[in-house]
């Protein structure tokens, strides 16, 4: 009972006061939350953001470098959202991490790599089928050295 | 016409009396409803009664019921509610001669596999031989993998009938499923409303008993979000529990197949079934699968706190302001339920929770700017015309792609360019680090965390379409548990006051990696003990039917 009781006059909890977008810790949703109001009524990101050697996304740069033609409408429209959930990233920038190591997935268990023995795939056939353009034994592109 | 299942609203504002709490005598399973011939009164062992897959199993081999004629109500059904809720892409057209086979070895009194019968629906990023799948982009449209992925191969042989490929939104990249190329998916609960995402079709089909369960995937809490919009049992395994051969790359260090279900005893049936080691993904774990079965137990008596002992912990910063109050209650509901189970509920903070969510876009949309460059248009999928290399890459790309699937590649693009990996990536995972450690000390001081499955009950179609940071928002209280790896499992319980009939909200249970017996376990007993809701949308209740 004395745990419940706890629950129900914790709910709902106060609100917080509004901090600063560059601000350090986050920690909860309500926070999140607010601080993404804050973003959308006052813009108040700046290039700082990023801090001093990050430059914001050059879009026509990103999307050859991505293989992905975009036309001058699509700039346009991604832009802004691009640029918007950038900026948000850039509030990792304020965390001091400086001890901690990275973890490059869930670390629930170790590797299980097989030995490194070629095998033959026994569903080839069914592969080349989806090969939209080709001609045995290769697959078909056009020319591969451009103008550069 | 809704009159009959209304949710009885006033119980999810206060938490349960003892008093009010009477052994459960009838399922939430569509077993009791009118429209379904499966013979629930033939399985004796009580405490099984809520799983579908074990009534169908009693039921076919009893001779209530004919495969053929489970098949039949159950695709009767499908084509009278399909129309609305557009779960499906594909319908395999191979079902009803699927049964018939399985009917003639039951005659002849040949063994049958233990999900013999089962209707599975398998989202569509998840790769099937005879079928088409797409992952819910243009870029593979009619596409037909050459193999089955490893979960769908070992549910086909353990007797599982594939209904067809449900919708999400393309390459899993979205919460409502508005983001597939090709439909946009409804909720059952409010036809106005999205099913959540990505894994929508997959959660709407089940909620719809268009099918007995489903595949999804979960890479941010496309398991468990949409489970909790449309009323079901969403179940969201340790990373590395089930192979991910087959399942089309988002972000492959958080990416699971997780199962759907309308009871925990079918999520878990459904997990042991398609878990286990698989030469085909390192990832996937050597460690043995234990049989779920015997956390299945009778325990339909609250008086005897079945749970006593359990420590659960409640995440503090899960229930602050941002999450609606009706999802606020129908938790704190939950852990009264809990409590009067014999657990101990005692609040927890996770400090670096609110860091978990750009971390995961960050990492997500690295990982996809990196998985998705094999969709270039040479060796499958859609090719343009193009007189020069670079050209037919971009080019495909770009008329195959939908625009979250561009911006997100973009972003990833952007985080992984030189000179700025250490600013983000890096970054990204030294978070996952605290994230790990702090979900760690968590599980050391508790056996479970309880937390919402998301902010609010599903909303309405469109509403948050064009506003990316707002849809990422929504992810809040899932993607910590994918950055983590730990199994987790959203189970509705209770609703708020909106729709025509009220929306169904569920509570989500993480646990230790590799500990999804104890889920299991808790969430069945909660299930069997949690009196005076139905979560059977109206319109399966009224029998569209």
């Amino acid at each position: 009972m004395g745990s419940r009781a706890l629950l129900l006059l914790k709910l709902p909890a106060p609100a917080r006061p509004l901090s600063s977008f560059n601000n350090r810790k986050l920690s909860s949703a309500s926070e999140l939350l607010s601080r993404y109001n804050c973003y959308r009524t006052r813009r108040c990101f700046t290039k700082a953001t990023y801090g001093s050697s990050l430059e914001p996304p050059n879009l026509p740069r990103l999307a050859e470098t991505a293989r992905i033609s975009l036309t001058p409408d699509e700039v346009e429209e991604f832009a802004p959202k691009i640029r918007q959930v950038i900026d948000w990233f850039g509030q990792l920038q304020a965390v001091d991490l400086s001890s901690v190591d990275p973890a490059i997935r869930a670390d629930t268990e170790g590797e299980n790599l097989r030995d490194d023995i070629p095998q033959p795939y026994e569903k080839r056939e069914a592969a080349v089928a989806a090969i939209p353009s080709y001609e045995e034994p290769y697959i078909k592109v056009p020319k591969v050295l451009n103008k550069e | 016409m809704l009159s009959t299942l209304q949710p009885p609203r006033s119980l999810s504002r206060f938490p349960f009396r003892l008093s009010s709490i009477k052994p459960r005598h009838i399922t939430f399973a569509v077993s009791s409803s009118s429209s379904l011939p499966v013979a629930t009164s033939a399985v004796t062992d009580q405490s099984l009664q809520s799983s579908q897959i074990l009534t169908i199993r009693h039921s076919l081999l009893s001779r209530h019921l004919t495969a053929t004629q489970l098949v039949e109500s159950y695709l009767t059904r499908l084509r009278l509610t399909e129309p609305q809720l557009k779960c499906f892409l594909h319908i395999s057209d191979n079902v009803l001669k699927q049964a018939q086979e399985l009917d003639d070895k039951i005659n002849k009194g040949e063994d049958v596999g233990p999900l013999a019968g089962v209707l599975v629906g398998v989202k569509d990023n998840i790769c099937t031989s005879d079928m088409p799948s797409t992952g819910g982009s243009r870029i593979l449209e009619n596409y037909r993998a050459p193999y089955d992925a490893t979960a769908v191969r070992r549910m086909k042989e353990k007797g599982a009938i594939v209904v067809g490929k449900t919708n999400l939104d393309e390459f899993g990249m979205g919460s409502t499923t508005e983001g597939s190329a090709f439909q946009v998916t409804s909720n059952p609960w409010d036809v106005s409303r999205v099913p959540g995402g990505s894994s929508g079709g997959s959660a709407a089909a089940v909620s719809a008993r268009q099918c007995v369960v489903s595949l999804g995937s979960d890479t941010g809490g496309s398991v468990r979000q949409p489970a909790s919009f449309c009323g079901v049992v969403g179940l969201k395994p340790t990373y590395g529990r089930v192979s991910r051969f087959g399942l089309m790359a988002y972000a492959s260090s958080l990416d699971v197949i997780g199962c759907f279900g309308t009871s925990v005893a079918d999520t878990g049936i459904l997990l042991h079934a398609i878990s286990g080691h698989d030469r085909y993904d390192a990832t996937s774990s050597i460690r043995e699968v234990p049989n779920f079965t015997p956390q299945f137990t009778s325990a339909n008596l609250v008086e005897s706190r079945p749970l006593k002992g359990l420590r659960v912990g409640i995440i503090r910063e899960t229930l602050d302001d941002g999450v609606d109050n009706g999802v606020k209650s129908a938790i704190s509901c939950a852990a009264s339920h809990l409590e009067e189970l014999g657990c101990t509920v005692t609040e927890v903070s996770l400090p670096s929770f609110s860091l978990g969510l750009p971390a995961y876009y960050i990492l997500a949309s690295s990982e996809s700017s990196s998985n998705l460059s094999r969709y270039d248009g040479v060796r499958y999928g859609k090719q343009a015309v193009a007189d020069e290399l670079n050209m037919l890459y971009g080019d495909s790309r770009a008329q195959g792609f939908g625009p979250e699937v561009k911006m997100r590649i973009l972003m990833g693009t952007y985080a992984l360019s030189a000179g700025y990996y250490d600013a983000y990536y890096k970054r990204a995972q030294q978070v996952r680090t605290l994230i790990q450690k702090s979900f760690k000390a968590a599980l050391d001081a508790n056996d479970i965390l309880i937390s919402p499955a998301a902010p609010s009950a599903a909303y309405k179609i469109g509403e948050k379409k064009n506003d990316p940071l707002a849809m990422y928002a929504g992810d809040i209280m899932t993607v910590n548990v994918n950055l983590a790896g730990l199994p987790a499992l959203v189970l509705p319980c209770g609703f708020v006051e909106e729709g025509p009939a009220g929306l169904p909200v569920g509570v989500q249970m993480i646990g230790a990696a590799f500990d999804e017996a104890t889920l299991l376990k808790v969430g069945h007993i909660f299930e069997q003990t949690l009196q005076g809701f139905k979560f059977v949308p109206p319109m399966v209740a009224d029998g569209a039917s």
